[in-house]
């Protein structure tokens, strides 16, 4: 089956003498306009734009379909706009969509009209053989309302592709050309002044490595500042869990990066900070906690034996409750003075001028030698208290382990510029893959624990609260036991990561030559 | 999917017309459809201006795949799409016969179809011999139109115990009746004696109506030119009786299983 053809209009196209020229040579017959009011949708860090795709609703239709393409991909048929994918009704758009989006919500973007006026070009039966259309797109409810794409469109019929190929041979003698970039999606968001791919929470931070180590220090903590400054401004509105969490990641690197990146700052301002973003980052540790319970929702029921599954909906109430309370208080967390000025005169430190008489003793060292210092020292960690944990495999090691592999993580993505892309991914991959596995384990530690410590504060009075604590302590009971078959794990996991493949690759890239 | 042919051992009963009706109102709702014209007269195709050609003729179209494929035209409606007819379809009789498991072959043939289709309709030519067993191993439900005459209602008797005597299920046969005259006191009592004696009998009535000998004139089903016309109603009542009592009912009866 051929496909549509979208052609672009030159500057001087008039529609009238184009449709009657070809009237000469086939019979047309003129169909009523179609107007359509669509709307664009996607996550605020551009999951579908970042994977080619275009997701949008238009009637009670929802569509997706590849950049630059016409063909849609999937669709379904919806009553109001999803927010999150839980809201999808059940369809191959669904299950296409859910690993993409995950837990983000679909914003809506910009609303979108358009309107067609297609003809049908018959055969001496007077049936149809194409379609074509003129199609133009306007912005939705907005002042400038002046069309911002028009274009002809050619559309085949089934069995007649000999007539799609000499309507295009001909259009396209006529000055038409055949449109290849998508148009209608950037365009209308230009209006609204978005642009696509704008936010993404990961490092992406281009060094020098003969830069001096404090200003390619001060250019990584700007930019976590900035997806700091960018995330805080919608917590509030709590769209989805997501701005809070990127949000605490920024701080928490930003953490990491004082701590790891030694001496290039005053001892002093150093120690401060650090301090000021440990305050910060505390600010929102109960209301993350509470999201990956919520979250996590489904998971836990599906724990549970069946007969107690409904009967752990108490918690759940009782967690969202407490979730709202404790989004209130981040809220008010971070419209109080001393946040503000925590932030600001961290804005202030990093946009100092750089001063040349050094206050620290890495401050001027080049930074290609601080990152290769800094990672070997901390991946030699890593493997140090990994072996160790091979002889003997405690929980309180595991978690010790947990954070020196989130250091190293973090040092990694901070300088990764300034090594081989395709050697340092690769590297960042299999640690990615040791994190998530201690991070599995952490999880599944941390809510036993809260579990146990929820039962006080659970109200007694409900009359199902009897069955409700059953069902809690077989939630405990399952936690355990995923808990020890994790443990059982960690020597296969950890001699992946510590493979001597790997290791000869770290010492290639980080060990000091000098 | 669903396949469904419009069937009868006797010419002239308005199975043409039908399967272009139903066709059409099946792709109306949205669904994937394909009506295959099996009849050499080529009318369906007619109907719908297509020009009865077959990629490679009758012998392409016994080859099945990409030679079939390649034959299909989209109509002039959403959703709808013909496999024309083909002057040379008249001695399909004959080549079947000369063939390996003579009987299924047009199920084989359609088969690469029913992932793409939601419904598949087939107008079948007249015929109460191999290509008759070839149709009914092909199809979900065969829809016989009856006209409610004594003669009619014979060949139909002839139809049912041919399937039987030829190990076909009869209970995929369905009947509804076709060019019924209400005024005429016979096909009243032809009907009322029909629906006792038979079951699978829909209770929809095509009337005898000029409206629906002028899909000729207009080459188009009648719900496209004439859309409040009776004839439309009364194709309209057919599709949803064909439905509700087949279809969903049947659906039931395997989500019972």
């Amino acid at each position: 089956m051929q496909n549509n053809l979208t052609f672009k209009l030159p500057d001087n196209h008039n529609e009238k003498q184009f449709i009657g020229k070809l009237a000469d040579q086939y019979a047309l017959k003129k169909e009523p306009a179609v107007t359509e009011r669509f709307t664009i949708c996607d996550t605020f860090d551009w999951r579908l734009f970042n994977k080619s795709l275009v997701l949008y609703a238009s009637g009670n239709r929802l569509c997706l379909r590849k950049l630059a393409e016409d063909e849609i991909l999937h669709t379904a048929e919806i009553t109001s706009l999803p927010v999150f994918i839980w809201d999808f009704p059940d369809s191959e758009l669904k299950r296409q969509l859910a690993p993409i989006i995950k837990m983000r919500a679909l914003l809506r973007l910009v609303e979108v009209q358009s309107r067609s006026v297609p003809y049908r070009i018959l055969n001496p039966d007077e049936k149809t053989v194409a379609w074509l259309a003129y199609e133009e797109f306007r912005p939705w409810r907005r002042k400038n309302r002046s069309a911002l794409v028009t274009h002809l469109w050619l559309k085949p019929v089934k069995g007649y592709p000999k007539y799609l190929r000499t309507l295009a041979k001909q259009f396209q003698e006529a000055g038409l050309k055949i449109r290849k970039k998508e148009e209608v999606f950037f365009k209308t968001l230009e209006v609204v002044s978005k642009k696509p791919g704008d936010y993404s929470a990961k490092v992406n931070i281009q060094l020098d490595p003969n830069w001096r180590s404090d200003k390619a220090t001060k250019i990584i903590l700007r930019f976590l500042l900035q997806v700091i400054r960018i995330n805080e401004a919608h917590i509030d509105k709590d769209l989805d869990t997501e701005f809070l969490h990127d949000f605490r990641v920024a701080i928490r690197r930003t953490r990491s990066a004082l701590g790891q990146i030694k001496y290039v700052f005053p001892a002093k301002t150093t120690d401060r900070f650090k301090k000021d973003f440990a305050f910060v980052g505390k600010l929102s540790n109960e209301l993350r906690d509470l999201d990956v319970y919520l979250l996590n929702e489904d998971k836990y029921k599906a724990m549970l034996p069946p007969i107690l599954r409904n009967d752990i909906d108490p918690l759940f109430d009782h967690l969202r409750k407490k979730r709202s309370r404790a989004l209130q208080k981040v809220i008010r967390g971070l419209k109080a003075k001393k946040y503000d000025k925590i932030l600001k005169d961290w804005e202030a430190f990093l946009n100092e001028p750089q001063r040349d008489s050094v206050t620290a003793s890495n401050a001027k060292l080049p930074v290609i030698d601080l990152a290769r210092k800094r990672i070997y020292k901390k991946y030699r960690n890593v493997v140090k208290v990994g072996s160790q944990l091979l002889e003997n495999t405690e929980d309180d090691m595991l978690h010790v382990l947990r954070i020196h592999c989130k250091k190293l993580r973090y040092l990694m993505e901070f300088f990764s510029s300034l090594f081989p892309q395709k050697k340092i991914n690769k590297l960042i991959n299999q640690l990615k893959k040791l994190q998530d596995y201690l991070g599995d384990f952490n999880d599944l530690c941390v809510q036993r624990e809260y579990l146990l410590n929820i039962i006080e504060e659970l109200p007694t009075a409900h009359h199902q609260s009897k069955k409700t604590f059953a069902a809690i302590g077989s939630l405990i009971g399952a936690l355990d036991n995923q808990k020890q078959t994790v443990k059982d794990a960690f020597a296969q996991t950890f001699s992946d990561f510590a493979s001597p493949v790997n290791h000869g690759l770290f010492r290639e890239l980080f060990a000091s030559t000098a | 999917m669903t396949t469904l042919a419009l069937y009868s051992n006797k010419g002239g009963v308005g199975k043409t017309a039908a399967a272009v009706n139903l066709s059409y109102l099946a792709a109306q709702m949205g669904a994937k459809t394909l009506i295959c014209d099996l009849d050499p007269q080529s009318s369906a195709t007619y109907y719908f201006r297509v020009k009865p050609k077959l990629k490679s003729g009758a012998k392409g179209f016994i080859k099945g795949g990409k030679s079939v494929y390649k034959s299909i035209k989209g109509t002039d409606y959403e959703n709808l799409d013909l496999l024309p007819a083909d002057f040379s379809l008249r001695n399909l009789e004959v080549t079947f016969n000369k063939l390996k498991r003579s009987k299924k072959r047009l199920r084989k043939i359609l088969t690469p179809f029913k992932a793409e289709y939601d419904f598949i309709f087939l107008d079948c030519p007249v015929t109460i011999s191999i290509l008759a067993e070839n149709i009914l191993n092909a199809v979900d439900y065969a829809l016989v139109p009856l006209i409610p005459t004594t003669l009619s209602v014979r060949t139909y008797g002839q139809l049912l115990s041919f399937c039987n005597k030829n190990n076909h299920d009869a209970g995929k046969i369905y009947t509804f009746f076709s060019m019924v005259d209400r005024h005429k006191k016979m096909h009243r009592e032809t009907i009322a004696t029909v629906t006792k004696a038979y079951s699978g009998v829909l209770q929809s009535f095509i009337p005898y109506l000029a409206q629906i000998e002028k899909m000729g004139i207009y080459r188009a089903p009648v719900a496209e030119f004439s859309p409040e016309s009776v004839a439309s109603r009364s194709y309209q009542n057919l599709w949803d009786k064909v439905q509700h009592t087949i279809l969903y009912a049947d659906k039931d009866k395997r989500a019972l299983k």
